[in-house]
């Protein structure tokens, strides 16, 4: 039997209810074609679903009010990005890009079907504008 | 003012993080490999976006040998300035 070439990621999926359409998702920027790419090359080396490898990219939600994973703390916690894109779940699902709840919480893989440039161009559309990162270079 | 130019010493997506919630990237993203080993302090992310970081450990993954980085807070500049406070002949 040959050894897996990837891991699975099945394992590592978090049971949780689905997220609300109004949830903001932050994905750090600026969100470049290239870029992203190389992001979901990288993941699609890494990892397989079911057997399958996948194309992705990380992004967090912002699933609460108040704490780390609230709006507010996902911005201090990417402070070393200048900005950020902020759709909502509900924006990124219209566009067809679903999100697995992976690793630990607030962390979800943004499902691409490839990571070609077609699919790509649409990420960075759907990602949307660029918003400044009031948290960015604060020296702590 | 022309701005600086950053130069990872190893590339990664920040916000990739797997079940230890450390960043996580490939050995082979790293421009000089044999300077990653646990403890050391690099330079993570890309010429966007990167920050300082801890090398963790190196795990050997079904798709090679992945590094965990802990990002330390705080910009490259902050610790460049430490340096040249701290440091005299």
């Amino acid at each position: 039997v040959a050894e897996p070439t990837r891991e699975e990621l099945r394992p590592r999926l978090r049971t949780e209810p689905s997220l609300a359409d109004t949830v903001v998702v932050v994905r750090g920027g600026p969100a470049k074609a290239r870029q992203l790419t190389t992001h979901a090359e990288r993941t699609h080396k890494a990892f397989q679903l079911d057997g399958v490898p996948i194309w992705g990219v990380s992004v967090f939600a912002a699933i609460d009010d108040i704490g780390p994973a609230s709006l507010d703390g996902l911005l201090q916690r990417l402070w070393s990005y200048r900005v950020v894109h902020l759709p909502t779940v509900g924006q990124l699902a219209d566009a067809g890009f679903p999100l697995l709840p992976t690793f630990a919480r607030p962390h979800f893989t943004l499902r691409l079907t490839t990571a070609d440039e077609i699919e790509i161009d649409r990420l960075v559309v759907a990602l949307g504008p660029e918003n400044p990162n009031r948290y960015h270079w604060i020296k702590r | 003012m022309e701005a600086t130019v950053v130069t990872p010493d190893i590339t990664c997506d920040l916000m990739d993080v797997d079940e230890t919630d450390l960043v996580w990237t490939f050995l082979s993203e790293a421009r000089a490999p044999d300077l990653i080993e646990p403890g050391a302090l690099v330079l993570a992310g890309d010429t966007d976006a990167s920050a300082v970081a801890e090398v963790v450990d190196i795990v050997d993954k079904p798709a090679g040998k992945v590094v965990h980085l802990r990002l330390l807070p705080g910009h490259i500049e902050a610790y460049a300035a430490l340096v040249q406070r701290v440091l005299t002949d």
